[in-house]
């Protein structure tokens, strides 16, 4: 397997397992290779627009989409574990990547009313809520962390 | 991406952020965009889709125009 794949898959595993996404120390020690090498390798996945590293610290990993490295209006509870996403597309995405249901407690982007949704037998159950995008596609990658 | 309860609230965030008001997104929409983009996502071969795949997954729920386009140049010439 190629290397950054390989760092990239190693990466997400942890997050699924541990319901936090890993630093490259974690990476690294997991991986059983020097830390640079997954400090470049984080670079190159982040350069693909793959990962998002901390604003100021590469060796922090800020988005794995859909996961959130730190805690947001999103979080996701499937099994036992609860994550976080960045947004509420991402929010979907958790439950979509883990191939399993979840329960996601968000808030109105307005009133900030908790709002709850249901991933249940591979689809949504709560219906009558809306998401809005408020950037274009050709825009998202300029600031990722407000899209 | 936020989630709103309602189209009402939706306005009023747009008002309230001098943004204009996109068209609402479905929760089954959503969880179509949320599958496409991530179902594959922990894998070895997982990768996000091309601009042109872009274009034809929200081509599919109904998505269409530059607004959905990574590639459109109205909003690439606009920053």
């Amino acid at each position: 397997m190629e290397f950054d794949a390989e760092v990239k898959l190693k990466i997400y595993e942890m997050t699924a397992r541990n319901a936090s996404i890993p630093n490259a120390a974690e990476v690294a020690t997991e991986l059983g290779v020097p830390h640079k090498l997954i400090l470049d390798s984080i670079e190159r996945l982040s350069a693909k627009r793959l990962l998002v590293p901390e604003p100021g610290d590469s060796s922090r990993i800020r988005m794995a989409p859909p996961f959130s490295g730190i805690k947001t209006a999103f979080q996701v509870e499937v099994g036992d574990r609860s994550y976080y996403a960045n947004c509420v597309w991402d929010a979907f995405g958790i439950p979509a990547a883990l191939q399993m249901d979840g329960i996601i407690y968000a808030v109105d982007g307005f009133t900030e009313e908790p709002l709850q949704l249901e991933i249940s037998g591979g689809r949504p159950r709560t219906l009558e809520y809306v998401a809005h995008f408020a950037v274009p596609a050709a825009l998202w990658w300029d600031d990722i962390v407000y899209t | 991406m936020l989630l709103f309860r309602s189209e009402d609230t939706v306005i009023q965030w747009c008002k309230a952020n001098s943004t204009p008001v996109r068209p609402l997104i479905s929760m089954d929409q959503l969880w179509y965009l949320a599958v496409k983009w991530y179902e594959n996502r922990i894998t070895v071969d997982s990768r996000r889709p091309a601009p042109d795949e872009m274009v034809e997954i929200f081509s599919k729920i109904g998505l269409d125009g530059p607004f959905w386009d990574p590639k459109a140049d109205k909003w690439i010439s606009a920053t």
